[in-house]
């Protein structure tokens, strides 16, 4: 489980997270939602550990992300999809999966291979084994990048607007293997301005307005009329973001 | 007390290297930029035949050791023409040349860098070709130039203490002098690297102070 | 021709003194990388005695001349109590002063790196060590290709200046055969020929790995 305790962050001055709490049960999907800067990456960058908490507390299967011993068990559990990808560019796809398996869970280098293999086939990449990211399109890149997080078995899949560096097309290869990933019961956490998708494989929606959890409800009470929608500024997001 | 200690005597001794050091960097400074100076204005004008021999002269200087460019000049071109030739006269020759070869490409590729524009300019305006090279492009390939000449010359500052080695008396020379004497190749060499180091220092100062004001000046007189 | 009439005679002799400045450059360029990756490693560092003292060996090194430090090493050693050949000082002394410039040419390739691709390798659980030695360092190195060769290249010039401290090596060895033919114009033209075009030859062999190595890399 991932709990967050009134979160806060600041950037200097600017004070980007205020009291968030948040949990996310093993099996659930839960996806937030806000407006550009609202600190959706920012919350997600939390729960990972690449930015440091300013007050309040995160934990991983009760691992608290503010200790040293804490973050390196809490990043075993947990796995990040980037929105550029960010895959190592000096490596082949195979390798960019097999890294960190080999060097932090210490699995035989075969094992590693297979298993990355076997993740590709799974994405429809299995040709591309040994292509470099530059090789790759943005679509086949970000599911290298996929396969990359599933290769360390995570409990906890984060996901920061994957699919917004890709076009219509490649985005719907990438949101199908993610509608594969829920229907199998991984769990996520996923920023995304696709609603649409969002809606549908999400069991819980959180909004985020700037840095405030202002909502938080399951997937149909945030569309119903008395439910979210019933807040103005949900209202007038979704509205903005259906003319988008 | 071991072999001979240091002596009052030796801050002269070091002084004295220390002058032959920076006479022989600012000559040889001198006759190398203005050599590399009017190679790069040669290479401008596409003088018939000359491109491709300065072309090959000064990267076989930037691309051969010194020293064996200094042991050419010392022990080969006094054999080879049956001259004389002093220690000194060959570090100049061989340091200036050097130099030259490195202002060269600099020279060069701040007259390349100059806009096109602003000849057409200046040829707007009347100024004939050798008005143009004074008013135009002279003053901003100065200006271009200083940055990477400075890292030029706080390099051949380094490289004149390999005239040691054919026996000029430079800092370099001293340092061996009063190694041989004293054993104490510790203080000895840390010394000299010191004064070395403090040189290269100042230079590297100095040079980014001309640069700040040349760079102003241009800006401010521009044509 | 009246060159090769010079030296054929020491054809062997100096192409032992080839082979050991060949030999010096290799291990040279080695001991420089280990430490030049070492000390960009420390001037990236958060403390600041750690980067101020890596700092500082760089700045050193690259203002004193290499003549100066090979003396230093030739003969401060022995004081110490460190006994060892001219060749193995020499590459200690090339080494020390490659580093302080390989150095310079690591960090402006670390500096390069996506942080990124970084914050993929920090939250896959790798650790510091790893994350430097596995992502940046490699990618550093890749776009360092050039810069690193121009620092090759220097060193390859800069072995010549070995025979001042008994070396052997190819401008040692010309030395010699300078001395015993009383020919040195025709040995140390050669011998410059054979420089040049050494390190051209090395700087072609630097473009096309500078290629090679960053085929697939984004922007190299
Ligand atoms: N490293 C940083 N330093 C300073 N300010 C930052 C930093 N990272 C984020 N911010 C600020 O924090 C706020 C939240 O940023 P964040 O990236 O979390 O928003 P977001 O909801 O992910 O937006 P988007 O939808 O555009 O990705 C913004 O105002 C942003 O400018
Ligand atoms: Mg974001």
């Amino acid at each position: 489980m991932i709990v967050a305790e009134n979160v806060e962050k600041r950037f200097g001055d600017a004070l980007v997270l205020k009291h968030v709490n948040l949990r996310v049960e093993p099996g659930e999907v839960v996806t937030i939602l806000g407006a550009s800067g609202s600190g959706k990456s920012t919350l997600i960058r939390c729960i990972n550990g690449l930015e440091a908490l300013s007050g309040g507390k995160i934990t991983v299967d009760g691992h608290d992300v503010s200790t040293k011993a804490g973050l390196v068990a809490a990043r075993r559990a947990s796995a990040t999809v980037f929105q550029l990808f960010n895959l190592y560019p000096h490596m082949t796809a195979l390798r960019n999966i097999t890294l960190a398996p080999i060097e932090v869970l210490k699995l035989p280098k075969a094992e590693a291979e297979a298993r990355a293999r076997a993740l590709l086939e799974k994405v429809g990449l299995g040709a591309h084994a040994d292509a470099y990211p530059q090789q790759l399109s943005g679509g086949q890149r970000q599911r290298v990048g996929i396969c990359r997080a599933l290769a360390m078995q995570p409990r906890y899949l984060l996901l920061d607007e994957v699919t917004s560096a890709l076009d219509p097309e490649m985005t719907g290869d990438v949101l199908r293997i993610l509608a594969e990933l829920a229907a199998d019961g991984t769990t996520m956490v996923f920023v995304t301005h696709e609603i649409e998708f969002a809606r549908h494989i999400s069991s819980r929606i959180v909004f985020l307005e700037q840095g405030e959890l202002i909502v938080d409800l399951p997937t149909a009470q945030f569309f119903a009329e008395d439910g979210g929608l019933a807040v103005p500024r949900i209202r007038q997001f979704l509205s903005k973001m259906k003319k988008d | 007390m071991r072999y001979a200690d240091f002596t009052p005597y030796d801050i002269v001794l070091l002084l004295q290297g220390l002058g032959v050091t920076l006479a022989l960097f600012i000559g040889t400074t001198l006759i190398g930029l203005a050599i590399g100076l009017l190679l790069a204005v040669v290479h401008h004008y596409r003088i018939p035949g000359c491109r491709p021999v300065i072309v090959l002269v000064t990267e076989a200087l930037k691309n051969s050791p010194v020293l064996v460019q200094l042991f050419l000049v010392f022990f080969g071109i006094p054999a080879f023409l049956h001259i004389r030739m002093t220690p000194v006269e060959a570090a100049t020759l061989t340091i200036s040349l050097n130099t030259a070869a490195f202002a060269f490409v600099v020279f060069r590729s701040g007259i390349e860098s100059i806009d096109r524009d602003q000849i057409e300019a200046a040829k707007v305006f009347g100024l004939d070709r050798s008005q143009i090279l004074r008013f135009v492009i002279a003053p901003q390939a100065a200006a271009f130039s200083v940055g990477p000449l400075v890292g030029i010359l706080v390099n051949q500052l380094q490289v004149t203490s390999l005239i040691s080695v054919i026996g000029v008396f430079d800092l370099t020379k001293i340092g061996n002098i009063l190694n041989l004497r004293t054993l104490q190749p510790f203080i000895v060499w840390a010394v000299i690297g010191l004064i070395y180091y403090l040189a290269a220092k100042t230079l590297a100062l100095a040079g980014s102070r001309v640069e700040a004001a040349l760079r102003k000046s241009v800006k401010w007189g521009g044509i | 021709m009246r060159f090769w009439r010079v030296i054929e005679p020491h054809i062997g002799f100096l192409l032992q003194g080839f082979a050991l400045t060949i030999a010096a450059c290799l291990l040279a360029i080695v001991g420089a990388v280990l430490l030049g990756a070492l000390t960009a490693s420390m001037r990236s560092s958060g403390n600041r005695w750690v980067r101020g003292a890596a700092n500082a060996y760089g700045d050193v090194f690259r203002n004193v001349p290499f003549l100066v430090q090979l003396f230093f090493f030739f003969y401060g050693l022995p004081e110490l109590g460190i006994y060892i050949g001219a060749f193995e000082t020499g590459v200690i002394a090339m080494s020390i002063a490659g580093g302080a410039f390989v150095s310079d040419v690591i960090l402006s390739g670390i500096m390069t790196v996506d942080t990124g691709v970084i914050d993929a390798a920090k939250v896959s659980g790798l650790n510091r060590v790893k994350i430097f030695t596995r992502i940046v360092l490699p990618i550093a190195l890749r776009v360092s290709v050039r810069p690193m060769g121009s620092v090759l290249i220097n060193l390859v010039l800069t072995s010549s200046i070995l025979s001042t401290i008994t070396v052997n090596e190819l401008t040692g060895a010309a030395k010699i055969v300078a001395a015993t033919t009383f020919k040195p114009f025709e040995v140390y033209a050669v011998l410059l020929v054979l420089y040049a075009s050494l390190t051209t030859l090395l700087s072609f062999a630097i473009s096309a790995t500078h290629r090679r190595l960053n085929r697939f890399m984004m922007g190299g």
